[in-house]
């Protein structure tokens, strides 16, 4: 096998900012994980507790929003990119020597074969 | 083999001693297409604007002085291919003197500190210091440092969060490794902001001398959990 | 000067101009002699030749058992052609390796094969493979100086350019005027010594090696403030650099890859240099060393091929390197590995494929005349590394700048510090009255509107430089440019414009103080080499193409008023003993 060269950094500015990428798309998973579960929390709430029936109401559009496939695709997304992207932070400072170009395509790669998986849960 | 292109370069202008707003002026430059930015920054002096103020002596990727930002990108002039269309910017968050030129001036107050002189606790030897050869190699790299700032202009952490920023991590990391420094280095690197990191890599991926400050980060961080100290 | 606040008076023991390895280890040893030192950057502070540079450091360590101080000398004198101030040569070689120790004790980690065994290879010339390194290359030479200068807080003014050194009435020097570049203002140092460590002048030549810095502003500063020049003539040019991109042509390529197996093994091939017919043109010039010549024949070499249009359509000649070395390449020198890369592609980088080089100008081999404490003629200026001149003689030895900057920087600090002590502060008004006529004269051209902008100036002079100055040289077109260079200073340079009116960072009006100082070395120069009627060294004159002894001399060169004058003196004699060539003295051992 042939020796690594050194990098060719001429074009710097020509390529995508992965690390920018990255820490957006791990803010925003997280901010969906969490907008999820307070939606989920306050859907069970309607469903469970009858005093708060009358709020059912208030929120037509829960259900309207719960049967769209795209959104459970972007929820699947974000957990498994959320929780992989997390762990390989955590790794990487314990001490794990991890590229990270080639993991965070991986993790994107792991995250979108799961929203796949999901619509295709729908599509069928 | 090598054709000729024509580039479309805004520079930002601005002289702060004089007040004002700045503002972007338009220029087109011909040549090869291998220009390097500086090429273009250098002929729009010579050619069209003889009062642009704007820095750089070595042209190879080693003084660090020649960094600018490249549509919204912190990059060395020197070494960045030209772009055809381009907006080329002073580096972030430094007060900018004229033009392109930014004040160091702040950066070498944090240098100096930080003590990055080894802290020796006995003399040199005045013979060869007994240092492994791979510790020596390693030493050498961690010392390719350009100083040129491109990871702390794009450092979203230094933008958001107290933190000195990557390039002087990579510096304190150099002397906690070197076996003649006897300074715990570690409590510096907390005080700068180690923490505030958000090993995002940016800063590995934009470095012109291929080096990662964000490993320097994950390595006092991990000496921090596990107490590790020199190699 | 608008009013007084664009003049502001300061004062120090030792003032440095040049943030190079010369003036920071002369600001190391005069801070630590106790002088109050100031030390002055005409860009950042990292803007210097020095760290541009290979770090290669030539040095006896003990690591080769068969060198010694004394081979390294006898190298010094022999690639110097004799003609080096001996007493410095022999300093040089007795104190390198000290001064390497001094930097592995500021940080430096020298390349090793073990613990306590430095890794050794050649550069050009030399008979021994005596030449330390490291990877970070001036890149850390210069970064653990520089730490050195925050641990001491020794204040380091970026921005600031000497200007002139002034003389007081008792001839002494006075004080500095520097020109504050960041903000436009001038400052007045009052101090007892002055150190130049200003670099060399490659900026005179169209191709060159060098950071745009290196315009030779310390040399012409000290010959107008009446120190002498010596080997002024000799400019050292590098025949391998690159050809492209624009920004980067000049830059040499780096021993190693042209070297091959020679870095390692003084007996081994070099790489072959063909023109664009595929010849080995390099046989013609030096059928014995062939490609493994010296620096000075080689180039010459080159530029012949490309003056006679035998290179290639980019202006070099073809490199054949030898992809055997590619991985003692990779792992010693990374960095040039990378530039390969990125200039010129993957097979180049991996030594696989033709590489496109041409010479360029590399090292000022003259510069001010110093004795061993580089004290100057003038008492109270001092010279050191690359400004100074005497150490190399005609051609220098790849690796021995290093030392050079190191050795004589302490010296020059030691010295100057403790001249400052020995005088005292200056008088409060010594010097400020010229300074002040001085900083109001170069002013002019901010306010003029017609006339050539220095940029084209410039151009102009480093091109007469490169044709007629450089390589290749004859009578009479030195002749012919001397005339130019007079034309330019009567009739261009009093008219010269500066296209905008800021202060701040105004390069125009920068270059416009580089082009004096340029045009009075480029006269020294083209004067001196007139004078030498021989070939010697890096220095080749078509009309005199053979050595001559009585030549075994040096060219001072001084002003008298605004005249340059230029005397031959009979090269410092060595002792007997110190004639014996190298050559017999190495295959008697
Ligand atoms: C590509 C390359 C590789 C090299 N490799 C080697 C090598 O491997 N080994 C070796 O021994 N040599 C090498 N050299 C030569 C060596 O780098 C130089 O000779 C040496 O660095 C000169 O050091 P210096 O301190 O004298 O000056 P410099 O490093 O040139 O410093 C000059 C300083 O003076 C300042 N200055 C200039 N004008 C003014 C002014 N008017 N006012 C105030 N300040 C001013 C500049 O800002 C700068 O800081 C190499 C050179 C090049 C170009
Ligand atoms: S990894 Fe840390 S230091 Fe590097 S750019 Fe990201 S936040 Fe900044
Ligand atoms: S770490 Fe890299 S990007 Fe940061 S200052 Fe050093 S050379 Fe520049
Ligand atoms: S000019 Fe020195 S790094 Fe670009």
């Amino acid at each position: 096998m042939s020796l690594a060269l050194p990098r060719n950094t001429t074009r710097q500015s020509e390529s995508m900012l992965l690390g920018d990428a990255a820490r957006v798309l791990h803010r925003l998973s997280g901010t969906v994980i969490v907008v999820f579960v307070l939606v989920h929390v306050a859907a069970q709430a309607v469903l469970r507790a009858p005093a708060l029936a009358g709020w059912n109401a208030a929120m037509p559009w829960l259900p309207v929003v719960q049967n769209q496939p795209w959104i459970h695709a972007v929820l699947y997304f974000s957990i498994v990119f959320h929780a992989l992207y997390g762990l390989r932070l955590l790794a990487t400072e314990l001490g794990a020597r991890i590229d990270y170009r080639r993991s965070l395509w991986i993790i994107v790669a792991l995250a979108a074969l799961a929203a796949v998986k999901e619509l295709a849960r729908y599509v069928a | 083999m090598s054709e000729q292109i024509t580039v479309v370069a805004e520079v930002r202008r601005h002289d702060p001693s004089q007040g004002g707003e700045p503002h972007y002026q338009r220029f087109e430059v011909t040549g090869v297409d291998s220009m390097r930015v500086l090429d273009v920054i250098r002929s729009i002096y010579e050619q069209q604007a003889g009062d642009l103020a704007y820095q750089f002596a070595c042209r190879v990727g080693r003084c660090g002085t020649c960094a600018v930002k490249v549509n919204g990108v912190p990059v060395l002039a020197c070494q960045e291919r030209c772009k055809p269309e381009m907006r080329i910017e002073p580096l972030t968050p430094f007060p900018v003197l004229r033009d392109l030129v930014v004040d160091r001036s702040e950066v070498e107050t944090r240098y100096a500190a930080l003590k990055l002189s080894p802290q020796r606790s006995c003399a040199h030897p005045g013979a060869p210091e007994p240092i492994d050869p791979a510790l020596a190699e390693k030493l050498c790299h961690l010392d390719l440092c350009l100083a040129c700032m491109v990871c702390v202009s794009a450092c979203p952490a230094v933008a958001e969060r107290p933190f000195d920023g990557p390039a002087f991590m990579l510096k304190l990391r150099h002397m906690a490794l070197h076996p003649a420094d006897s300074a715990d280095r570690l409590p510096q690197a907390l005080e700068a902001g180690m923490l505030e990191c958000f090993n995002c890599d940016l800063c590995t991926q934009l470095c012109p001398a291929d080096l990662s400050p964000a490993q320097a980060v994950r390595d006092f961080r991990r000496q921090m959990i596990f107490g590790k100290g020199k190699p | 000067m608008r009013d007084s606040n664009d003049f502001i008076l300061e004062s120090a023991d030792v003032l440095i101009a040049g943030s190079g390895a010369a003036g920071m280890r002369a600001a190391i040893a005069a801070h630590d002699a106790g002088a109050k030192v100031v030390l002055l950057a005409k860009g950042p502070r990292r803007a210097n030749h020095t760290r541009m540079s290979g770090g290669r450091y030539n040095a006896v360590s003990g690591a080769n058992a068969q060198d010694s101080v004394e081979a390294f000398y006898r190298d010094t004198v022999d690639s110097g052609m004799g003609i080096n101030d001996h007493e410095l040569a022999r300093i040089l070689a007795d104190e390198a390796m000290q001064r390497a120790y001094d930097l592995e004790s500021y940080g430096l980690a020298w390349d090793r094969t073990e613990a306590r065994k430095y890794y050794l290879s050649m550069t050009g010339g030399g008979t021994f493979v005596r030449t330390l390194g490291s990877i970070d290359e001036g890149i850390g030479i210069t970064e653990v100086m520089l730490h050195q200068l925050h641990a001491r807080s020794v204040p380091i003014r970026d921005f600031h350019m000497l200007v002139d050194v002034v003389v007081g009435r008792d001839g002494r020097v006075a004080g500095a005027l520097a020109l504050d570049l960041s903000r436009g203002v001038w400052r007045y140092y009052r101090c007892p010594s002055v150190i130049i460590a200003t670099g060399g002048t490659s900026q005179l030549y169209e191709t060159s090696s060098g950071p745009a810095i290196n315009t030779g502003d310390g040399i012409a500063i000290a010959l107008r403030a009446g120190a002498e020049l010596v080997d002024i003539e000799f400019m050292q040019f590098i025949p391998i650099s690159f050809v492209s991109p624009p920004s980067a042509r000049g830059y040499t390529l780096t021993e190693p890859a042209h070297y091959g197996m020679r870095h390692f093994d003084p007996q081994a091939e070099a790489a072959h240099l063909v023109n664009n017919k595929g010849e080995r043109f390099v046989l013609a010039h030096d059928p014995v060393r062939k490609e493994g010549s010296t620096r000075d024949v080689l180039a010459r070499a080159i530029m012949i091929e490309i003056l006679a249009g035998r290179g290639t359509p980019e202006g070099g000649v073809l490199m054949l390197p030898d992809k055997a070395v590619f991985e003692a390449f990779l792992k010693e020198r990374p960095t040039y590995v990378k530039r390969l890369l990125e200039n010129y592609g993957e097979a180049q980088a991996r030594l696989e494929a033709p590489i496109a080089v041409t010479p360029s100008a590399l090292y000022t081999l003259g510069g001010v005349r110093i004795d061993p404490w580089c004290r100057s003629r003038v008492p109270g200026l001092y010279a050191a590394g690359e400004a100074a001149g005497g150490v190399h003689g005609a051609n220098r030895l790849g690796g021995s700048s290093m030392p050079d900057i190191q050795v004589f920087g302490r010296r020059a600090g030691m010295a100057a510090a403790e001249e400052a002590k020995a005088r005292g502060p200056v008088a409060a008004a010594d010097g400020v009255s010229e300074a002040r006529a001085r900083a109001a004269a170069l002013e002019a051209c901010m306010q003029r509107s017609g006339g050539m902008r220095p940029v084209e100036v410039k151009k102009r002079v480093q091109k007469l430089m490169w044709d007629h100055v450089g390589l290749v040289r004859s009578g009479p077109k030195m002749e012919q440019t001397l005339r130019a260079f007079g034309d330019i200073r009567s009739q261009v340079l009093p008219a010269i414009k500066v296209t905008g009116a800021s202060r701040i960072l105004n390069r125009e009006w920068m270059e416009y103080l580089e082009l004096e100082n340029m045009l009075d070395i480029a006269e020294a120069m083209v004067a001196s080499s007139l004078l030498r009627k021989e070939t010697r060294g890096a220095h080749y004159r078509t009309d005199y193409p053979e050595l001559d002894p009585h030549w075994t001399a040096n060219v001072w060169v001084r002003r008298e008023g605004a005249a340059t004058k230029v005397e031959r003196h009979a090269a410092a004699r060595p002792g007997a003993a110190d004639m014996q060539p190298n050559e017999q003295k190495a295959t008697a051992q």
